[in-house]
């Protein structure tokens, strides 16, 4: 995702900190390259470094090539890449039966490039056993029986030869395509790099593998590991050179993975212009926007490209395209529910609210119970099926009383609970100084239900920190959703954008909520909506607009192709719009909420309303459903 | 159907009934809404007209009794009837004379004791205001109205308001004209022969005017494909016609508050549909007071090249803030087209560009030009359809999943 380089600044390396790439980068920290400029190195974990990239934090940057294809818009810096001809021995699937004859296999997720390698290997083999994401050390202590694992890096290497069985993943690629593979590479953001810079980076490697030996004994002597193992690793295993065979096989495993829809199509444009310098533009947007609707991967690039040039009527027709695709059926549904605020004390003050009441302040309040109580038997009389409660950081709260709280509706009312989004969770952890699943667990055990994707606004921090100082982090808010979905419950995701965030954050936003679903699959459905401006606010009004909404909408119809279902969010744009937004790629209504000032306002019955909103839909030529938290349809489509 | 008639309106061919009628059952919304777009981008590019107008009813007490009505009481004395006197009527432009609107639009019940006189003067006093304000007044129903009424030809009717001020003539009062649909919600006012006699009438005296349909009632997707049909022809021979207007029905406080109103989507595919029959009407109107500011910008994408005017009311002038009422809505119109990624073109009644507005930069770009210096009272615009009324401001989550 490009924005304009400033050629005046340092340039921005940012390197991976795992030993495999310091050959790569070791040049670099001792000041030993010269540039056409100054130039600074960050080192980092992958993800990290993929997300600095992407948000404009860094200029070029050692890349997974998954992370780089995901991204898209980047330039490929020739010459030097983190590859293998043949066994490479940290990528590996493990296990004590041959890898045939295992039915299920636990995927270390920490490396995506690695997931799809395994992924495409497995496939080639006429192999399907379930995969489950789970952490490095995790997937390792499953091994066994029918069970393997997918290990990298440093925990791959660990327990060599442990297993009966082992599949060295670039081993399996060479015997699949004849190539090599590569697995990372450095990739600039387009016109950072100066001519001449490129072979910095060529420099900087000579460099590096100069010095494998001593790399290779510092990090066993921190490690406690054997250093002879680690030279051999580096000097056998891998292979540094990004040459012709090289770009062949990343070329190869970018269209093998695209074809299976794991990575964006986009890609191979990146490596067969190995210096390219223009826009990478070459396709047209017809083109783009049939392959969307056909289901490719789209890269945050492509994203952006459609989010500020693609006509609406086209956005439309392939979100619409999707949606057929995903609910053939044409039924939209949507849930009667009621959206409960049990207190609104907070902490946080965000910028952009104006619901909350600081800490003593006189209009704060608690719902009671007696209060609380009323509200739920009007849900239940009206046939609803679920409460959505959330609140403020009310910091007279405790995990107790919530428990409490939660036992006492679910033994009161028969309602599912929709409650308390990541902000919420991750406040009672810090108060209670518990860790995000064990306060998951103690709400479960007292009848949670699934996770609202409240809070989650926009998930690039520069953004949030402008509108809301006190919010958890972007990795925060993934990380209890990540908790969340492992635990096996569900979770709606949403966006807000519109305050002071840009197209290509939208889109980094939506990138990572991908990311995440390709791990979990926790999310059900996507909601987003345009900051709404009220009284109580401390950001001015967007000018977002109608038009800006269904792009928007489309735009995520197109890029979360692994998320079910988009909501058409009728409270916030109004049911016209809403109903509008169902040709938008929105399979969904959202909820029927019922509020009291709704309600007394419009001087109508809940019945009302929800015959309107079906009213709305059958119009919009479709048939409706109710449903539940999960999608399933409570009542026969008509 | 859908090929056969994105054919002719590629090569520029007329469509017939039977196309407008499939248009209308289309279920494929986008490919109507997009089939439209491209006509109106052919005609008027990027350009979306809005103009500054006000609007004045001086008597709201009539002798029909129109189902759809809501406006209208039928005796001069009954509760919440009422009639301006010439002065108080004046008074509404006088009022606003160091920020004037371009155009006054007044349109009135069919009042049974007011003499000719009092129309006359009532124009003439505007004029003597502001002689350069272009007077759209009267509809059809009430040219008619005025010729039974006071034992006159339309033709003298017309001339003696021309003589008095009158520059052109609204679209209201056109209803569905199809005479099953009209004699059971319009019957005791002009038919839909007289509506369009009147016009072809005005036409004749060099005036121009606009069309109106008022649908999603009782009338079929037939009955609509006629009302078009009639109003192409007529202007097919008099070329009178500036713009049409749907108006969407809205059952509030009438005879027929047990039909439920028409939806956006119905909305749209209407402005749709519309732009793409009427190939002789320059412009097609989305009129943001009926169909939400929200849908008309939208429509400004289905067809539609219009969204009317600021229409000050003195409902609007209570609005907080610093700056003038007029000001506010001008802003927030210009605001509404560029959002809608279009070119804002502040015009005068007859379509003379006044103003070119620069256009946001891309359509992403809508939401950087935010205006920063807006105070922070709300500046909303008001919304007057049944969309404001659901929950849209009672969301005080910010984020309802
Ligand atoms: S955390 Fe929620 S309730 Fe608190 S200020 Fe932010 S948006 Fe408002
Ligand atoms: S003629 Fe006009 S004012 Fe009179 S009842 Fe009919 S619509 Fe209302």
């Amino acid at each position: 995702m490009v924005t304009h380089p400033d050629r005046t600044e340092p340039l921005r390396i940012h390197g991976v900190h795992y030993l495999n790439a310091r050959p790569l980068w070791q040049a670099f920290a001792d000041g030993a390259v010269t540039m056409s400029r100054e130039h600074r190195l960050v080192l980092a974990a992958p993800a990290e470094v993929a997300r600095a990239i992407a948000e404009g934090d860094a200029d070029v940057a050692l890349l997974p090539v998954a992370a780089a294809a995901s991204i898209g818009g980047l330039e490929l810096v020739p010459g030097s890449a983190i590859g293998a001809d043949g066994p490479v021995r940290s990528v590996a699937i493990f296990g004590e039966r041959p890898l045939d004859q295992l039915d299920t296999i636990a995927l270390d997720l920490s490396s995506r490039t690695s997931v799809v390698l395994a992924r495409l290997v497995l496939a080639a083999r006429g192999l399907r056993p379930r995969l489950v994401g789970a952490t490095a050390a995790e997937a390792l202590s499953r091994v066994g029986g029918a069970t393997g694992a997918l290990a990298i890096g440093d925990a791959a290497l660990a327990v060599e030869g442990r297993f009966a069985h082992t599949l060295d993943l670039a081993a399996a690629w060479k015997e699949l395509t004849g190539l090599p593979f590569v697995f990372a590479a450095w990739f600039a953001r387009p016109g950072v790099l100066a001519a001449g810079d490129g072979e910095a980076f060529t420099a900087a490697k000579g460099y590096g593998l100069a010095r494998v030996a001593e790399l290779a004994a510092e990090h066993a002597e921190a490690h406690g590991l054997d250093a002879a193992s680690l030279t051999s690793y580096l000097q056998d295993s891998l292979r540094y050179d990004l040459d012709a065979p090289a770009l062949r096989g990343l070329g190869e495993f970018f269209a093998r993975a695209a074809s299976a829809r794991q990575l964006p199509r986009s890609a191979p444009s990146t490596v067969t212009a190995p210096v390219a310098t223009g826009p990478q533009h070459a396709e047209s947007l017809d083109r783009l926007l049939s392959r969307a609707a056909d289901g490719d991967r789209l890269s945050g690039a492509e994203g952006v490209r459609l989010l500020r040039e693609a006509p609406l009527f086209d956005l439309g027709l392939a979100a619409d395209a999707v949606r057929r695709r995903k609910h053939p059926h044409g039924v939209v549904t949507y849930i009667v529910d009621r959206n409960v605020n049990y207190t609104n004390v907070c902490t946080t003050s965000c910028r952009f609210c104006a619901f909350y009441r600081p800490v003593g302040h006189a209009e704060g309040y608690v719902l009671s119970r007696e209060e609380l109580a009323e509200k739920l038997s009007e849900v239940v009389r009206a046939g609803g099926v679920q409460i959505l409660l959330q609140g403020g950081l009310n910091p007279d709260l405790r995990l107790s009383w919530y428990e409490d709280l939660f036992r006492w509706m679910k033994r009161e009312f028969a309602l599912g609970l929709h409650a308390l989004s990541p902000e919420e969770i991750l406040h009672l952890a810090r108060i209670e100084e518990l860790d995000v699943r064990a306060v998951l667990e103690r709400l479960r055990a007292a009848g949670l239900d699934s996770v609202p994707g409240g809070g989650a606004e926009i998930l690039v921090d520069r953004v949030r920190r402008r509108i809301a100082k006190a919010k958890c982090t972007s990795e925060e808010w993934l990380g209890v959703m990540r908790v969340a979905h492992h635990m096996g419950l569900r979770s709606s995701a949403t966006m807000m954008y519109g305050t002071t965030d840009t197209p290509e954050d939208r889109v980094q936003h939506l990138l990572k909520l991908r990311e995440l679903q390709d791990e979990t699959a926790g999310f059900t459905a996507f909601f987003c909506w345009d900051y709404q401006y009220e009284k109580g606010t401390r950001i001015a009004p967007g000018d977002g607009g109608t038009q800006l909404y269904l792009r928007t909408q489309a735009v995520s119809r197109l890029m979360l192709d692994n998320v079910d279902h988009v909501g058409a969010s009728w409270v916030t744009q109004g049911p016209a719009v809403g109903q509008v937004a169902l040709r938008f790629g929105a399979d969904d209504f959202g909820s029927v909420m019922f509020e009291e000032n709704v309600v007394s306002s419009a001087g109508t019955t809940f019945g009302v309303d929800a015959r309107e909103i079906e009213r709305r839909v059958r119009e919009a030529g479709f048939r409706v459903a109710r449903r539940d938290v999960r999608y399933a349809w409570l009542t026969e489509p008509s | 159907m859908l090929d056969s008639i994105r054919d002719k309106v590629r090569r520029g061919e007329r469509l017939d009934a039977a196309d407008a009628l499939a248009l209308f059952c289309e279920p494929d919304l986008l490919a109507v809404g997009a089939l439209a777009n491209e006509v109106r981008e052919r005609m008027h590019g990027d350009r979306a007209f809005f103009n500054r107008n006000m609007r004045v009813e001086v008597t709201n007490v009539c002798v029909a009794s129109c189902l759809f009505c809501s406006f209208a009481k039928l005796e001069a004395d009954s509760p919440g009837a009422h009639t301006m006197t010439l002065e108080d009527a004046w008074r509404e432009l006088e009022v606003r004379m160091d920020d004037p609107p371009g155009e006054v639009h007044i349109v009135n019940g069919l009042h049974p004791g007011l003499p000719f006189t009092y129309y006359e003067e009532l124009l003439r006093g505007f004029k003597r205001i502001k002689p350069d304000v272009h007077l759209k007044c009267f509809t059809a129903v009430e040219i008619q109205f005025f010729a039974d009424h006071y034992g006159m030809t339309v033709t003298d009717v017309l001339s003696r308001l021309r003589e008095a001020g009158l520059d052109s003539m609204p679209g209201g009062g056109a209803e569905i004209f199809h005479p099953d649909v009209r004699s059971r919600i319009s019957h005791d006012k002009a038919t839909g022969q007289q509506w369009l006699d009147v016009h072809r009438e005005a036409h004749a005296m060099g005036m121009r005017t606009n069309a109106t349909m008022l649908y999603g009632h009782i009338e079929t997707f037939e009955h609509r494909v006629d009302h078009l049909m009639r109003l192409r022809e007529l202007q097919d021979r008099t070329g009178g016609f500036q713009a049409f207007i749907p108006l969407a029905f809205h059952p509030d406080g009438n005879g027929m508050k047990n039909l439920p109103a028409p939806t956006a989507v119905d909305d749209l595919r209407t402005v749709a549909v519309s732009r793409l029959v009427l190939d002789n009407f320059a412009h097609i109107k989305s009129y943001w007071v009926s169909s939400t500011p929200k849908i008309a910008q939208v429509a400004l994408r289905f067809g539609a090249d219009d969204i009317d005017g600021t229409i000050v009311h003195e409902t609007i002038y209570s609005a907080a803030g610093s700056t003038s009422p007029s000001g506010l809505a001008y802003d927030e119109l210009v605001r509404l087209i560029r959002e809608a990624g279009r070119i804002p073109i502040e015009r005068d009644t007859l379509y003379n560009v006044l103003r070119e507005h620069p256009r946001a930069a891309l359509p992403e770009a809508a939401a950087k030009v935010r205006d920063r210096e807006r105070p922070k009272a709300k500046r909303r615009l008001p919304v007057t359809d049944a969309a404001a009324d659901v929950a849209v401001d009672s969301t005080k989550e910010s984020s309802p999943w």
